[in-house]
């Protein structure tokens, strides 16, 4: 990337979600929107064609009233870096190179002026974190005004998702550039979600970096692909060595058997 | 040249190749390429120098801590204020979604008069000059014929200087009706009132509760200051405090909490009260503060020994008594016990008798006025403002009785009652309201029986608002003197109910005016300049900011440099000082009340054997249901369990659902004593069985396409009921019944 | 009135029988224009498909027509490369079916994709990890192939040929033919490795996700070796198919049971190798991804174990056992069972591997997805469908497709065109082996 050169350490950015915290508010999703100039539309009521790059789950443990229990599972793109840096799931079958894996950063971007829309990393990326633009975006007169300008509007017909709202590296790092410092401070460099959630529960930064808070819950095992050794710490379909960088907590039992063991849960609702 | 056949056949097949091997065709292609690109009607934001404002939200009471992103002169992203005392740095999805507000198709943009029917939102453009003049003379008309007190005004919040500057108006011109939208504050006034002597405002140290027995109240779906409350929540989690939460249905925060407890909805009350008998059986209770520092305590004694033992309470509430004794001891044992009220976000205040008894509990363990405790706090004060000067027609309208009874005989400790104002209207009692000026409110919509309040609306010849956005409030009215919106305007914005430091925040203008609206404040002092006389030497201030300035004076250096002032070191009276009662201690009698009706559940509406199932209102954290309607972006993080197409899903437990012969998704119509709405059913293993639940703040009817016309409005089929007792609203729903659509 | 363009020796239907055909062929054919167009200029909003379901329809479609065209590649490597000589006999079906459908799936792709007008990014920017990148190169060099090999074809037309230089030029290429079928060959044996790559490749998709040899996963191969097999089998079902309509035998038989036994072989290896490779993956593959066969085959309203009976023992084992069992290959009508039973054997499969991989839910907490195709999909999906009739029907009378139809259905001396419209067709075999237009 072009922007990204060659500053300082090659970083590992990533997020750890607190499930214990996390409310189900949608405060992170609507910051996302409002961030990175999503779209919207008059019926966003048909989950499977409404973007949002950050899609809060509500999981349920599958048991009758009144034992019914509910946990909040916020979902942005996991930023896969597969079996070896870059071997992301999307990223690697993407004909055109219009997403891409940052080895500076290990943010997996997409590039909307290259993409031409033919949803194979859709169907590539198990966490459902890619959405297309079945629409041209249209903000009802006047909306247009607060439009983003780090962030392009996306046309119709192509693909778009959480980026770790990389414009706020770039502009991080152009600022500690001109500052003469090569390296970013945990709080230069956020996520529009992390910033806004009310619960504290997103916590973002650079996975490789002991200093950071993100390093230090998930104590992620970098000789076993990122493996986390928090006992409460786990990731998304670890088994599939997508080798994400969203480490998610939990110290219910429930939760975390509901995660690993495929199917185990008989009342699913998605769109939460 | 003759054309043969075979010429053709050449030229064709050569100039093909010809062309292929031009960089014609290329180009075209990459040109396609480069205009797909940039298609002209996709937007393409400007770039500009970039600025950040600091300012304070008014779109909830929660008056969060903002500072808005702006690029050039366009306001382009909204965030928390890391150094804002309550949100500290958080935000939630309403503050988030504000610029659709502000730059949003609802706008009102500019003074209007109604053209038809009422409601049909029509209007001819005024110039600001015509509107005022015609408003003064309209008033001005209603005063001259001596019928002050017939111009009644209703604002959401009650503190802060604009709700103040138009109580200020309406005494100056001789109305004692100033009223503000019913919530939980209403009856936490009065609980303080009653039981501490104080005319304060409650506040909450939940930040060092370490058990915390919620009964319904929504402390994660908008109960007090949302961001603030969700803060609170998280650091529970680190400190290990426990939250109980008893609702009938498995809310976002039940589902936080420690614990679920299910309950009869309308029962709360008397769960409280069952976990009194075993705390008092028990001896659980604080012996200091009951013995010394607490009167009454016999009376309620023998209220609760007599009637509530786990056995009798759990009959009443479906709460097991195990569950019961064992709640009692937690909470006895705790070291910082907080026991709150006020269903989920606390728009409908609920009976008093409950706040009562679940604030006895507080009082039982002592945990008043101390760390982790409930707190008395001083009312928000306009303290740089001179009394307001009155005539003798003003002093005759302030002496008449108010519109909705709040102070009459009947319902001495109410600080106001607009619940009652609709019913006060139907019977003529005590006079008819001539006119009613509607600011920062959308009672039309956010009241339950919202069918009675347009009846009340239909009635008052004369309806004046000052929205900024075309509510449903606004389209009935007559004429609209539209204010600026949150972004665009000063404003002092005080701490929100429950939050236990004395705060103000104060709201700036982060961009210009985008319409031609002017702010209430200035619109209201043009309007009493307008009618003259003493009503304009009440309110003489030049403009808006120069009143609150003046109204601020002591901290507005402070609060201009900062955006907020705060009291660190409020500390609440000591047990010695605390109670201003006629025994100078807490009153558990609750001022002589007969406390038997006080605890008394009140009956929904309908009773009358034709229903089978009962409908509760809940709150949802991603919809906004007060006086402002949810933009774009909240509508999009509706999940599709609760809204599907245009059609909203009300929640039903399986069972109950199986029995009547409905399963997931299917269309019912959901019947009420107050009328029937189409819905779909979604089966929820988080709601007790024999209960519809249904969303609040669905089913608009005014505002933009996003919003309108999709669900119900639950106002529509629930009404208010009027607690006795106090004359609060103690509606928590109503008898229905599901039929095949 | 075009008798002059109608091959020599042979009879067509009267040509307003021939309009009326184009004419009600031809308004499908509009009708999934219409589609079309509403694709392009409103947008892929015009379509079922969603953010779960990417894929869909017709890119079912687009994988079931490659695999069926797959007669072309093969029956040309057979004949050019093994030296059956036997298949010159089908071969002209065979490149014009996989010219019909390679066209016909670069279509659907056109339409398929989000913004067309960028499409060519996938050659710029080539990404040569992409699965999809090898399927773009090799499918476009393959149409261009098949091209080649079809415009010989168009060029014997009795009107063309009458053109030296055109008669020189097809006779030309027909001499490189072999070259270009080999190529063909190559390039298709590529991309119907990779198309079958596509699916393999998604290690996010544990039903889709197999074990690689090389740089491929095993579905690269087994797609290869379905569309050798199937594919042919196609061949001789549309053969059939023709020859109904037409009322003729337009190909020998032993031309037919070779192609026949071949297919029926190739079927027989592949579904081993299917069944080992499906054996493999329910028992190793997916459950160390965490999954079980189960997860995939249940909790949903469509996808049971039945759909891996019905592709794998119903229209796989048994047609294969049908194929190479002699006594029922030469039962015409038993013939015909045996390649319907083929033709739904791949096109399940390529419905399996592509809309059950969007179906199947990954995360535990996630949904079954279902879909179901729009007006605008179907339309557009049965589009091709219309195009490749009209290309037979017009390919049919004007070219000399079938070498051997003369020889099958000599003229009654008196007959006119218009009179043998109706006439039985003759199914004796005709001893004088005559000149077959594509050796001239
Ligand atoms: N010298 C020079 N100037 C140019 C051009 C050139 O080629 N050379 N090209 C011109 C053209 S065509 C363009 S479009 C502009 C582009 O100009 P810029 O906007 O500066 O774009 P790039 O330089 O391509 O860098 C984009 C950066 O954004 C990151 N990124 C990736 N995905 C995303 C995403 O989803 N969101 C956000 N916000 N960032 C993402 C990429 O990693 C990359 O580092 O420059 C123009 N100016
Ligand atoms: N890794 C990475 N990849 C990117 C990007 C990135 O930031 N990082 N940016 C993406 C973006 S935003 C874009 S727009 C694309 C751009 O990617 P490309 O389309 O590859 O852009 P260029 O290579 O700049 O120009 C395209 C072609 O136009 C030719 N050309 C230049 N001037 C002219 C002219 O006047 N006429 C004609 N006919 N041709 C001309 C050039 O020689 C070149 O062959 O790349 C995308 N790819
Ligand atoms: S903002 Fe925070 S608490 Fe709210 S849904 Fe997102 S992660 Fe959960
Ligand atoms: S989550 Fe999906 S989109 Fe994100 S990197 Fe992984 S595969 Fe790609
Ligand atoms: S849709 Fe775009 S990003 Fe996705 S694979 Fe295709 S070209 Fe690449
Ligand atoms: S990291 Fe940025 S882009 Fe990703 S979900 Fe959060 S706000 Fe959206
Ligand atoms: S609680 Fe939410 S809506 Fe209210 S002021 Fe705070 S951020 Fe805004
Ligand atoms: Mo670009």
């Amino acid at each position: 990337m072009k922007h990204s050169g060659n500053f300082g350490k090659p970083k590992r950015y990533g997020m750890v979600i607190d499930l214990d915290k996390c409310t189900g508010c949608g405060a992170c999703m609507v910051a996302c929107m409002a961030e990175n100039n999503v779209p919207f539309k008059e019926d966003e009521s048909k989950k499977l064609d409404s973007i949002s790059w950050l899609q809060v789950y509500r999981l349920t443990n599958g048991k009758p009233y009144p034992d019914a229990e509910v946990c909040y599972l916020p979902r942005p793109c996991q930023h896969c870096a597969g079996k070896h840096e870059g071997h992301s799931p999307c990223v690697s079958v993407c004909p055109a190179t219009a997403t891409d894996y940052d080895q500076q950063t290990g943010i997996v971007s997409q590039i909307y002026t290259r993409c031409f829309g033919c949803r194979y990393c859709m169907g590539a990326c198990p966490y459902h974190a890619r959405h297309f633009n079945w629409w041209d975006p249209v903000w009802p007169k006047g909306m247009e005004k607060y439009l983003n300008p780090d962030v392009s509007a996306r046309m119709r017909g192509i693909v778009e998702k959480c980026n770790f709202c990389f414009q706020r590296y770039q502009k991080a790092t152009e600022k500690a550039h001109a500052e003469g410092r090569r390296d970013l401070e945990e709080n230069e460099y956020q996520t529009a979600c992390t910033q806004a959630c009310p619960a504290g529960a997103i916590i973002f930064g650079d996975l490789n970096n002991p200093k950071h808070a993100v390093h230090q819950i998930a104590k992620p095992n970098l000789k076993k692909g990122g493996q986390p050794q928090n006992p409460k710490a786990f990731r998304l379909l670890e088994e599939l060595e997508t080798n994400t960088k969203v480490y998610y907590l939990s110290s219910k039992q429930w939760v975390q058997d509901a995660i690993h063991k495929p199917h185990l849960l008989d009342q699913k609702e998605a769109h939460h | 040249m003759k054309i043969d056949r075979r010429s053709f056949l050449a030229m064709s097949v050569g100039g093909a190749v010809g062309t292929a091997l031009t960089p014609l065709p290329w180009k075209i292609q990459d040109d396609l390429a480069i205009w797909t690109q940039m298609w002209p009607w996709t937007p393409f934001p400007p770039d500009g120098e970039n600025t950040y404002v600091n300012s304070v939200s008014t779109l909830c009471g929660g008056g969060c801590g903002i500072t808005v992103r702006k690029v050039g002169e366009r306001a382009v992203k909204i965030e928390g204020r890391e150094d804002y005392p309550t949100n500290q740095g958080g935000i939630c999805n309403l503050c988030a979604s504000g610029l659709q507000m502000l730059y949003g198709p609802t706008r009102i943009p500019y003074p209007m008069k109604r053209l038809g029917e009422r409601g049909a939102n029509q209007w001819v453009r005024l110039s600001w000059e015509e509107a005022i003049s015609m408003v003064a003379e309209q008033l001005g008309e209603i005063r001259q014929a001596g019928q002050p007190e017939t111009v009644a005004c209703l604002s959401t919040r009650p503190y802060g200087s604009m709700p103040a500057l138009l109580k200020r108006f309406m005494t100056a011109y001789g109305s004692p009706n100033f009223m503000t939208t019913p919530s939980m504050m209403d009856a936490y006034d009065m609980t303080l009132k009653r039981m501490h002597g104080v005319d304060g405002r409650m506040g909450f140290d939940l930040e060092n509760a370490d058990y915390v027995l919620s009964f319904g109240s929504g402390l994660i779906e908008g109960w007090g200051n949302t961001v603030h409350m969700i803060r609170i929540n998280s650091k529970w989690k680190d400190t290990n405090a426990v939250l109980k939460q008893i609702e009938p249905r498995l809310s976002n925060t039940a589902a936080k909490a420690d614990q679920w407890i299910p309950i009869l909805p309308g029962t709360e009350g008397i769960l409280a009260l069952g976990i009194g008998y075993v705390i008092i059986k028990e001896s659980l209770y604080d012996y200091d503060f009951v013995n010394n520092f607490s009167a009454g305590f016999d009376e309620f004694r023998r209220a609760v020994l007599s009637g509530y033992s786990p056995g009798n309470v759990s009959k009443q509430t479906g709460v097991d008594q195990s569950t019961i004794v064992a709640l009692a001891r937690e909470f006895a044992r705790a070291r910082r016990p907080l026991a709150l009220c006020g269903r989920g976000q606390g728009t409908v205040p609920g009976g008093f008798g409950e706040y009562v008894a679940v604030h006895a509990l507080n009082a039982l363990v002592g945990n008043i006025n101390r760390p982790g405790g409930a707190w008395a706090m001083p009312r928000p004060e306009m303290d740089g403002w001179l009394e307001p000067v009155l005539d003798a027609p003003a002093e005759a309208g302030l002496a008449k009785p108010r519109l909705d009874g709040a102070g009459s005989a009947a319902f001495p400790f109410a600080g106001q009652l607009f619940n009652r104002v609709p019913v006060a209207l139907k019977a003529g009692e005590p006079y008819p309201c001539q006119a009613l000026l509607v600011y920062d409110a959308n009672p039309l919509f956010s009241m339950p029986g919202s069918g009675m309040v347009r009846e009340a609306l239909q009635q008052i010849p004369f309806i004046l608002s000052f929205a900024s956005h075309m509510d449903e409030t606004a389209m009935m009215a007559d004429i609209i003197l539209p204010n600026l919106s949150h972004l665009e305007r000063w404003e002092d914005v005080p701490v929100t109910e429950g939050f236990h430091r004395p705060m103000l925040g104060l709201a700036q203008p982060v961009v210009d005016p985008q319409f031609d609206t002017l702010h209430a404040g200035d619109t209201l002092l043009q309007l009493a300049a307008a009618l003259g006389g003493t009503v304009a030497a009440s309110l003489p201030w030049e403009n808006y900011e120069a009143c609150l300035k003046e109204a601020l004076s002591p901290r507005w250096a402070e609060l201009e440099d900062r955006g907020y002032w705060i009291d660190e070191n409020f500390t609440p009276d000591d047990w010695s000082l605390a109670f201003p009662t006629v025994s100078g201690k807490f009153d558990f009698a609750v001022s002589g009340a007969d406390l038997k009706t006080l605890f008394a559940m009140t009956a929904p509406q309908g009773d009358d054997g034709s229903y089978n199932l009962k409908l509760i209102p809940y709150d949802s954290v991603r919809i906004a249901n007060g006086a402002v309607g949810s933009p774009p972006f909240l509508i999009k993080i509706v999940s599709d369990k609760v809204l599907k197409g245009k059609t909203v899903l009300v929640e039903v437990n399986p069972e109950t659902a199986r029995a009547a012969g409905f399963g997931e998704g299917d269309q019912a119509v959901l019947k009420t004593p107050l009328g029937d709405a189409a819905v779909r059913v979604h089966l929820s293993d988080g709601l007790m069985p024999g209960l519809v639940a249904m969303p609040r703040g669905l089913g608009h009817t005014a505002y933009d396409r996003y919003l309108a016309q999709k669900g119900v409005n639950a106002n529509d089929l629930i009404g208010s009921v009027e607690d006795t007792a106090s004359g609060l609203d103690a509606t928590w729903g109503i008898l229905a019944s599901l039929v095949k659509a | 009135m075009d008798s002059a363009l109608i091959p020599k020796g042979v009879k067509r239907c009267p040509i307003w029988q021939f309009a009326l055909g184009l004419g009600v062929v031809g308004a499908v054919l509009l009708w999934g224009v219409y589609a079309m167009i509403l694709c392009w200029f409103k947008g892929l909003n015009q379509t079922n498909m969603n953010d779960y379901y990417g894929f869909a329809l017709w890119i079912w479609a687009d994988l079931a027509v490659i695999a069926l065209g797959g007669g072309a590649f093969f029956t040309g490597l057979l004949k050019y490369v093994i030296g059956k000589d036997e298949l010159k006999n089908i071969i002209n079906y065979a490149v014009l079916i996989g010219f019909i459908c390679y066209s016909s799936a670069l279509l659907i792709l056109a339409i398929d994709v989000g913004q067309p007008l960028r499409s060519w990014f996938i050659f710029w920017h080539a990404n040569v990890h992409s699965m999809l990148t090898e399927v773009a190169f090799c499918l476009s060099c393959y149409f261009c192939v098949l091209t080649i090999e079809y415009i010989p074809l168009i060029l014997e037309n009795r009107q063309l040929d009458k053109v030296p230089f055109v008669h020189n030029l097809s006779h030309t290429m027909h001499e490189y033919m072999a070259v270009f079928a080999a190529t063909g060959a190559f390039l298709s044996f590529f991309h119907q490795g990779s198309l079958g790559g596509v699916a393999g490749v998604l290690f996010g998709r544990p039903f889709a996700y197999r074990e690689h040899l090389f740089i491929w996963p095993w579905t690269f191969f087994l797609f290869t070796w379905s569309a050798a097999a199937y594919g042919p089998c196609f061949t001789l079902l549309v053969t059939r198919i023709t020859e109904k309509i037409t009322r003729k035998q337009l190909v020998k038989d032993t031309t037919i049971q070779l192609l026949a036994k071949i297919a029926g072989w190739m079927m027989f290896t592949y579904i081993i190798a299917k069944i080992i490779d499906t054996v493999y993956w329910a028992t190793t593959t997916a459950p160390s991804l965490g999954f079980t066969l189960k997860d995939f085959y249940s909790n949903n309203p469509v996808y049971g174990y039945w759909i891996l009976f019905a592709e794998i023992v119903l229209c796989g084992v048994v047609p294969a056992l049908m194929l190479i069992t002699p006594k029922i290959r030469s039962n015409r009508l038993l013939l015909t069972l045996a390649t319907i039973l083929a033709v739904i054997g791949v096109s399940l499969n390529r419905w399996v591997m592509v809309l059950q991989v969007m179906a199947v839910p990954v995360m535990s907490f996630d949904i079954w997805a279902m879909y179901y195709p729009s007006w605008q999909e179907v339309a557009t999906t049965i589009l091709p469908v219309a195009y490749g009739i009209i290309l037979i029907m017009i390919s049919y009378r004007y070219l000399p497709i079938f070498p051997q139809e003369a020889e099958l259905n000599p003229l009654e001396p008196e007959a006119d065109m218009a009179a043998a419209a109706g006439t039985e067709e003759t199914t004796e075999e005709v001893p004088e082996p005559g000149l077959t237009p594509a050796e001239a």
